[in-house]
C-alpha cells in the first residue's frame, strides 16, 4: 500500500516539475510564438545562481534576487538587442535563440567549467504523514507550485492580458493602433517568462544535477509538453504535464527510464504530425 | 555548363594535391570534414533548395553509419559488393525520407517549424535506441571491429574515395541548380500556392529534396563508418545534427559550395581549437549568430557578391543562357473538357456558412461573371473548384468526371487554370523565369525535371495572346517580378495562368487595383485568350465595366447564395439585385 501511496508523490512531484520548467517557455512559445531554444539555458543560469551565491560566501536566501535580477537584466537586454526583430519570423527566432542558447552554456562552462555541482536541500528531512513519508522540500515545492498556478489562472481569466497579446503577436501594428504598447508589452512577457524558467531551475536545483548543458532535457521535455498539451493556455500547460510526466513515470516504473523517455518522444511526434494545435485549445 | 564543370574540376584537384603536397594524416584529417562537408550540403539542399529545416539530419548520417558498418561486418572485403551496399544503404534511407516527407509535408504541420521539432524528436530517438541497443549497436562504446570499404587504408587510398564522393555530390547539387528541378525548387519557395495551381504538388517535391538529402549524407554517414573504424552515438546525435545546420548557414545554404566550406573550415578549427582556445565555441556561436540576423546567405554571399561584382565590371564574360527559345510539347490542360455544374455547394469554415447551396453551369464558351457584394462567397466558389477550401455538401462535375474537393496541385490536369484575387506570381524570380515555370505546367514529363531542354521552354500561348491583344509586355526581361506594378503583375499572373492552356479559366479580380487604362488592356486579354482557345472564364470582377465588356452570363451571389443569373442588362434591371448593391433591405 505505501508504495502506492509513494508513487502517487512522485507523480505529482513529476507534474509539479515540469510544470514549473514548462511556465516559462509557455509564456514566450505559447503567449509570444518565439520558439525559445534558450529556455533550458535560462533554467541552467537559475539553478547556477546557488553556485555563484555559494563562490561569493553569501547567503543561500541571496540567490533568490540574485537570479532574478541577474536573469531578467540578461532577459531584458536579449529581447531588446535579439527576440524583438523576430517576431513572425518563426525560422530565424529558431535559429538565433539556438545560437543564444549556444553563448549562454559556453560562457557559463568558461567560468564556472564543466563540473556537476550539487545544491544541498535548502529544507531538510522529511514529512510523515502517517502512512508515507516524503521530503519536505518536494511538498513545499509541490504546493508551491499549486498556488502560483491556481494564482495565475485567476489573474489570466480576469485580465486583458491574453487578449492584448493575442493582438499583439497577430499584428503589431494594428495593435499599437489600438492603443497597446507592444514594446513595453512584449518585452515584459519575455522578462517574465525567462525569469520563471530561471526561478524554475533555482527551486528544483536542489533536487538535481547543476552542469552547463543540464537545460537541454528541461528544454525538451517543455517543449513536448506545451505542444501535446496545447499552446496558449494554462490548461492546456496543465494536460501537457500531466500526459508528458505521467508517460514518463508510468512507463519508466513498468519498463525502464530509457522506455519512458522514448514513449514522450514518440507521443510528441504523433502529436505534432496528427494534432499539431495539441489537445485543449482555448476558445 | 561550363563554369559547373570548371569548378567541379578545380575542386577535384585541389582535393587530390592534398595527399601529395600534404602528409596523409592530413587528408585523413580532411576526410572527416569533407565528409561532414557533404552530410552539410545534404542540409544545405532541404534548407536552402527545399526551404525547410532539417534539424536531425544526423538521423541518417548515423544511421547510414551504422548500416554501413553491419554490411561491412557482413560482406568483408570485395570493393565493388562495398560499394553496392553503400548505395543500397543511401537509397534505403532516401526512400524512408521520402515516405516521413510525404506524410509530414501533406499533413497539417505543413514544412513549418513543426517539421523541424519532428525532426529533432526522430534524432533524439533513434539516438536513445542506438545508445541502448547494445547488442545491435555496442551502445555507448559503439560499433567497431569491422573491415573498412574495400580493405582500403583509412590513411592512404581512401582518402581518394571520399574526394569522389565530394566532387560527384558538388557536381550534382550544381546541376540541380541549373535544371528545371532547380528552377521549381525556387519557385516553390517563393511561392508554394501558384506552384500548386499550376500542376505540381509541393509536398511531393518536398518530400523528394528530403529524400534527397537523406540519400546524400547517408552516402556520408556510410564512408565516415570506414573512415573512422567504429561507429558511436555520437554519429546519430542531436549535437551532429546541430552541427551540420551550423555548418550549412556559416557558409551559406543557398549554395552547394557553402556548407562544404563552412564544414571544413569551422569544423575543422574548432576539432583544432577546441581543447586550446576555450572561447572558441563562444565565438563560433556568435558567428552563428551574426550570420542568422544578418547574412541570410551566409559566408557564401560575399563570394557571390564579388562574381557578380566581378560580371559586371566585365572581368567574367556573361554568357547569353536560353537565347534560342523551344516550343514545347501541348499541354494536357488544352484538351477540351465537358462543361463544368457546380450543383448544391455547401461550404462551412468552422463556424460560417459561407456558400449555402450554389448551383451554377459554366458557359460553354466565354465568360461567366459571378458578382456580389463583399463576402458574398465569390472567391470560396472558386476555392470549391480548386480545392483550396474543402466542400462541405454538393458536388462539381465535369461531364461525368467527379471535381469535388480536388487538391489544388490536381485541378490543371483537369483543364482548370487560376489567377487569384491578390496577383500571385513568384517574386525573388526574374519575369522570364516566372513565365518559364508557367511554360512547365500541363506539359512536364516526370523526366522533364532534369532535362536542360526545358529551360528553353516558352509557352506558345504566351506570345500568341500578347499579340492577339496588341498588349506589351517585356516578357524576357530578368528583373525581379517582386519589383512591378500592381497592374503589371496582373498581366503576369495573367500570363503564368494561361501558359498552359486550361480550357477553363478562373479570374478573380483581374482588374483589381489597375487604372481604366490597364484595365482595357487586361479586357483585350481575355478576349484574346477566349478567341485563341476558346476557354470558358468564370470572371469575379468589381469593375462592371469589365464585366459589361466581357460577360456572356453573369450570375449574383449574396450570402453564399445565387440572388440571380441572367444577361448583365437583365441582372441590372432586376430589382433585387438593385437593393443589394444599392443599399435597400435585404
Amino acid at each position: 500500500m505505501e508504495s502506492v501511496y509513494l508513487f502517487a508523490l512522485n507523480f505529482t512531484w513529476q507534474i509539479a516539475a515540469l510544470a514549473l520548467l514548462a511556465l516559462g517557455l509557455a509564456m514566450v512559445f505559447g503567449q509570444l510564438k518565439i520558439m525559445n531554444m534558450a529556455h533550458g539555458e535560462f533554467v541552467m543560469m537559475g539553478a547556477y545562481s546557488w553556485v555563484l551565491v555559494e563562490k561569493f560566501g553569501w547567503s543561500p536566501v541571496l540567490s533568490v534576487p540574485v537570479c532574478i535580477v541577474g536573469i531578467g537584466t540578461l532577459a531584458f537586454l536579449v529581447e531588446r538587442v535579439l527576440v524583438r526583430h523576430l517576431y513572425a519570423r518563426p525560422f530565424d527566432s529558431l535559429l538565433a535563440t539556438w545560437a543564444l542558447s549556444i553563448i549562454l552554456r559556453e560562457c557559463v562552462e568558461l567560468v564556472f567549467g564543466r563540473q556537476f555541482y550539487n545544491v544541498s536541500l535548502p529544507l531538510q528531512g522529511s514529512l510523515n504523514f502517517g502512512f508515507v513519508s516524503y521530503p519536505a522540500y518536494r511538498i513545499l515545492v509541490i504546493v508551491c507550485v499549486m498556488v502560483v498556478f491556481a494564482g495565475l489562472w485567476f489573474y489570466y481569466r480576469n485580465s486583458r492580458l491574453g487578449l492584448r497579446l493575442r493582438a499583439m503577436v497577430e499584428n503589431p501594428n494594428l495593435a499599437q493602433a489600438h492603443g497597446i504598447n507592444t514594446t513595453r508589452l512584449s518585452t515584459s512577457v519575455f522578462v517574465l517568462g525567462c525569469v520563471f524558467a530561471g526561478l524554475a531551475g533555482l527551486i528544483l536545483a536542489p533536487t538535481l544535477s547543476v552542469y552547463p548543458s543540464m537545460g537541454i532535457d528541461a528544454l525538451i521535455r517543455s517543449f513536448f509538453a506545451l505542444i501535446i498539451g496545447g499552446l496558449g493556455s494554462l490548461e492546456g500547460l496543465a494536460i501537457g504535464t500531466t500526459i508528458v510526466s505521467g508517460m514518463q513515470s508510468g512507463l519508466s516504473a513498468v519498463f525502464s527510464q530509457t522506455v519512458g523517455y522514448l514513449g514522450v518522444l514518440v507521443l510528441a511526434v504523433i502529436f505534432i504530425w496528427r494534432r499539431p494545435n495539441g489537445l485543449y485549445t482555448p476558445r | 555548363m561550363v563554369s559547373t564543370l570548371l569548378v567541379s574540376l578545380f575542386l577535384l584537384l585541389a582535393l587530390i594535391a592534398v595527399p601529395i603536397f600534404g602528409s596523409s594524416f592530413l587528408a585523413w584529417q580532411l576526410g572527416l570534414f569533407l565528409l561532414y562537408g557533404v552530410a552539410a550540403q545534404g542540409v544545405g539542399l532541404a534548407w536552402g533548395a527545399g526551404g525547410f529545416l532539417p534539424l536531425g539530419n544526423a538521423l541518417f548520417f548515423g544511421g547510414g553509419a551504422y548500416l554501413s558498418a553491419f554490411a561491412l561486418k557482413a560482406t568483408e572485403g570485395d570493393l565493388w559488393i562495398n560499394l553496392g551496399a553503400m548505395l543500397g544503404i543511401a537509397f534505403l534511407l532516401g526512400g524512408l525520407a521520402f515516405i516521413v516527407g510525404m506524410v509530414l509535408f501533406r499533413g497539417k504541420a505543413g514544412s513549418g517549424p513543426s517539421f523541424s521539432l519532428v525532426a529533432l524528436a526522430l534524432v533524439l530517438i533513434f539516438s536513445q535506441l542506438a545508445n541502448s541497443a547494445t547488442g545491435l549497436t555496442g551502445g555507448f562504446n559503439g560499433f567497431s571491429g569491422y573491415q573498412p570499404l574495400g580493405n582500403l587504408d583509412a590513411f592512404g587510398n581512401f582518402y581518394f574515395v571520399i574526394v569522389v564522393l565530394v566532387v560527384v555530390v558538388t557536381l550534382a547539387l550544381l546541376l540541380v541548380h541549373r535544371l528545371p528541378i532547380g528552377l521549381l525548387l525556387r519557385a516553390m519557395v517563393a511561392n508554394e500556392d501558384r506552384l500548386a495551381l499550376l500542376g505540381f504538388a509541393p509536398h511531393r517535391l518536398k518530400a523528394g529534396v528530403f529524400a534527397g538529402s537523406a540519400f546524400i549524407t547517408g552516402l556520408a554517414g556510410g564512408l565516415y563508418a570506414s573512415h573512422q573504424g567504429i561507429v558511436t552515438p555520437q554519429a546519430i546525435g542531436f549535437l551532429l545534427s546541430a552541427e551540420f545546420v551550423i555548418w550549412a548557414a556559416v557558409g551559406g545554404r543557398m549554395h552547394p559550395l557553402g556548407p562544404l566550406l563552412g564544414a571544413v573550415a569551422i569544423g575543422w578549427l574548432s576539432s583544432e581549437l577546441r581543447d586550446s582556445v576555450s572561447w572558441w565555441e563562444l565565438a563560433v556561436a556568435c558567428i552563428f549568430l551574426v550570420v542568422v540576423l544578418l547574412f541570410k546567405k551566409g559566408s557564401f554571399q560575399i563570394v557571390e557578391t564579388a562574381i557578380n561584382l566581378a560580371r559586371r565590371a566585365g572581368l567574367v564574360p556573361r554568357t547569353a543562357r536560353h537565347a534560342v527559345i523551344l516550343t514545347p510539347p501541348n499541354s494536357k490542360a488544352a484538351e477540351p473538357i465537358s462543361t463544368i455544374r457546380f450543383r448544391d455547394i455547401h461550404l462551412q469554415a468552422g463556424a460560417v456558412r459561407i456558400l449555402n447551396g450554389v448551383t451554377i453551369e459554366l458557359v460553354d464558351r466565354g465568360v461567366l461573371a459571378v458578382i456580389g457584394p463583399n463576402g458574398a462567397g465569390k472567391s470560396t466558389l472558386l476555392n470549391a473548384l480548386t480545392g483550396t477550401l474543402p466542400v462541405t455538401g454538393g458536388d462539381v462535375f465535369s461531364g461525368e468526371i467527379q471535381l469535388t474537393n480536388r487538391r489544388p496541385h490536381e485541378v490543371l490536369s483537369y483543364g482548370i487554370g487560376r489567377k487569384m484575387q491578390i496577383p500571385s506570381i513568384f517574386p525573388g524570380l526574374s519575369v522570364a523565369e516566372n513565365l518559364r515555370v508557367a511554360s512547365f505546367a500541363g506539359r512536364f514529363k516526370p523526366w522533364d525535371f532534369f532535362m536542360p531542354q526545358a529551360m528553353r521552354w516558352q509557352s506558345p500561348m504566351v506570345r500568341r495572346v500578347l499579340a492577339g491583344a496588341g498588349v506589351a509586355f517585356d516578357t524576357g526581361t530578368n528583373d525581379d517580378a517582386q519589383i512591378l506594378s500592381q497592374g503589371t503583375k496582373q498581366v503576369l499572373e495573367f500570363l503564368i495562368a494561361t501558359a498552359a492552356e486550361p480550357r477553363v479559366l478562373l479570374l478573380d479580380e483581374p482588374a483589381a487595383g489597375m487604372s481604366p487604362t490597364e484595365s482595357q488592356e487586361m479586357v483585350r486579354l481575355v478576349r484574346a485568350y477566349i478567341e485563341l482557345t476558346g476557354a470558358s472564364i468564370v470572371l469575379v470582377e468589381h469593375d462592371m465595366k469589365v464585366v459589361e465588356a466581357l460577360s456572356e452570363r453573369v450570375a449574383v451571389l449574396h450570402f453564399g447564395e445565387v440572388l440571380a443569373e441572367g444577361k448583365f442588362d437583365e441582372v441590372r434591371a432586376n430589382p433585387k439585385v438593385q437593393d443589394v448593391y444599392a443599399g435597400g433591405h435585404k
